[in-house]
């Protein structure tokens, strides 16, 4: 009587996807994560309001465009500018990315199935890649947009929007790899919180100083490279470098060429290593 | 057709030898893998996943070698781990839709594998619910639920009654039994507790320090070390000496008699014994064999 209906077991004979499949879900259940979907409504409250206040800069530049006929904002300087809203969302929201899976121990269940660990780790940076890319891209689609319809005399500027947008994916990629390489050393949440903000920290903080001391000792050519210790900036100078955008630091200009792009790939390549073999130990648990 | 066959199995630690020299074959069913914490069952099922390397020898899982097939062996075969594995702030029908989905199942057929599956493992509304406010029993419940979503033709269960009351162990085992026999799929299950096993199983395979003790049917098994306990209010003692008088054996633990068992013959002589001597009869039990009793046995034998 209990059992209203029992059918019985039914076996599963439809198609079986392969791995290309799997790691596009695992990226999109980690993506619907950061942005706390599918989660509790204070999971999203972070998120959300870090991407609402990415929006204001664009609102007010549109109206801005609007009433005055004046650009607020350039598109290559956007990322700069509003470099510490980016740096909170990634301190908060890589945690939630990697350390649960680490802390209770979920990592096992993904490798009993056919994903790889380099097809784990490769869908956990897409997906951060991709939330940072639409918090920067989402506000200069916006301005784009605006200037397009505002009709601001002379043209738009089309090549320097593309430029930053392009950017904007190459600076998602360097901090979410670092982001999470970061945070997942640590398998609790707060201290992946804690671990992200001071390294942003230090490493703005370490600009002026290193700037000052060398500075100070006559070496102006040398102590520009200080501002590269900053990843906003150090995108920023490769940006510089190919589409001649002028550089949004706070004083003085930065040394801009293969250089500033070769250490930006010499820091990716740290970071993934460094993904590499956490997700090697933690895999071999 | 043999489910699994392993061949001089071998995986050293740098420490410890954790599978030593393990030739052993699988056929479809019901499986028990007994051993003492530390024997090296979950070291085995690690390596016949196919996720980590064997020091020697070669293992097959439904014919797929471990070492060069391990993904198409993970696509084939459910894993429920022993440890906690589960997120706490996720529901448990977004939990298991999505490992459908990483199993490779397309993202309707995991919606409605996962709708079964949660039915079947006895999961109701709660499935809306965080996993975080579970309890141990509807936790294990998910654990198995995920590994068997994506249909696969055999399950490796490491220890899934750890931490579940008398109730929630029954309704586990009785579970796992629907599995090897309803549902079609081959289960290799890991338990300390041999009684536990009896229960479910078609075959026992007990191995310790890495090494095999033995593996056989669970009749062979049954039949070796039957026994039936005795518990009397008083005079264990006469009692002890008129079964041993009618020649069966008989060893006393604590304020019970341990009684084997030669054949049906034996509980009525028991009986008789009791009701002769007139004492009052308290219990009359069927022994549990424990994993030690079997490890006497080897010992004893070899």
């Amino acid at each position: 009587m209990s059992e209203i209906y029992d059918i019985g077991y039914r076996h599963y004979d439809g198609p079986r996807l392969g791995r290309g499949h799997s790691t596009r879900a695992l990226a999109v259940h980690s993506l619907r994560g950061i942005f706390g979907l599918g989660r509790t409504a204070r999971s999203k409250i972070m998120p959300f309001s870090l991407f609402v206040i990415m929006l204001l800069p664009a609102v007010v530049s549109i109206a801005m465009m609007a009433l005055a006929q004046q650009r607020g904002l350039p598109y290559s300087g956007f990322a700069v500018i509003m470099q510490a809203v980016v740096a909170v969302f990634l301190a908060s929201q890589a945690p939630t990315v990697v350390a649960p899976d680490l802390r209770y121990r979920v990592l096992p269940l993904y490798l009993s199935r056919p994903v790889s660990i380099a097809e784990y780790v490769g869908a956990k940076v897409a997906a951060m890649t991709v939330a940072l890319f639409l918090l920067v891209a989402v506000p200069l689609v916006l301005i784009y947009v605006g200037e397009l319809v505002v009709d601001m005399p002379g043209p738009p500027a089309t090549g320097e929007f593309l430029g930053s947008l392009l950017m904007a994916l190459v600076l998602a990629l360097l901090l979410s790899s670092f982001g999470l390489a970061l945070a997942s050393f640590t398998p609790r949440r707060g201290l992946g919180v804690a671990s992200v903000i001071l390294v942003y920290l230090l490493a703005s903080a370490s600009v002026p100083v290193i700037y000052e001391t060398l500075r100070s000792a006559g070496d102006e050519s040398a102590a520009a490279w200080a501002w590269l210790a900053n990843p906003f900036w150090l995108v920023d100078s490769v940006q510089s470098w190919l589409f001649g955008t002028p550089p949004h630091s706070i004083e003085g200009a930065y040394p801009n060429g293969p250089a500033s792009a070769a250490i930006l790939v010499v820091l990716l390549g740290i970071a993934v290593l460094a993904l590499a073999l956490r997700y090697r130990k933690a895999a071999s648990r | 057709m043999h489910i699994l066959a392993t061949e001089g199995l071998t995986k050293r630690f740098p420490t410890v030898t954790a599978v030593d020299q393990l030739s052993v074959t699988v056929g479809p069913g019901v499986t028990g893998l007994v051993g003492a914490n530390g024997a090296g069952k979950s070291t085995l099922i690690k390596i016949l996943l196919g996720l980590l390397p064997p020091s020697g020898g070669t293992a097959r899982v439904l014919d797929l070698d471990v070492t060069a097939q391990g993904a198409e062996i993970r696509r084939l075969v459910g894993y429920m781990p022993e440890h906690e594995c589960l997120p706490p702030d996720v529901s448990a029908t977004e939990f298991v839709v999505h490992l459908a989905q990483m199993s490779g199942l397309p993202r309707t057929a995991a919606r409605e594998r996962a709708a079964d599956v949660l039915r079947h493992v006895g999961l109701a509304e709660e499935r809306y619910r965080a996993v975080g406010g579970y309890s141990t029993g509807m936790k294990q419940r998910v654990k198995l639920a995920q590994a068997l979503v994506h249909d696969p033709k055999l399950i490796f269960l490491d220890e899934p009654t750890n931490g579940l009351d008398p109730r929630g162990r029954d309704e586990m085992l009785t579970l796992i039994r629907r599995i090897g026999t309803e549902f079609g799929i081959s289960v290799l299950v890991t338990s300390h507790l041999l009684g536990e096993l009896e229960r479910i199983c078609d075959h026992v395979i007990v191995i310790d320090a890495g090494r095999l003790l033995r593996s056989s049917a669970i009749g062979e098994f049954t039949q070796a070390t039957q026994t039936v306990t005795v518990e009397v209010e008083d005079g264990l003692e006469p009692l002890a000496a008129r079964l041993t008088e009618t020649g069966l054996t008989v060893s006393p633990q604590g304020r019970m008699l341990v009684v084997k068992v030669a054949g049906p013959e034996t509980f009525d002589a028991i009986r008789d014994a009791a009701v002769d001597l007139d004492l009052c009869l308290i219990r009359l039990e069927q022994g549990r064999h424990r994993i030690e009793d079997v490890f006497r046995e080897e010992a004893a034998g070899v």
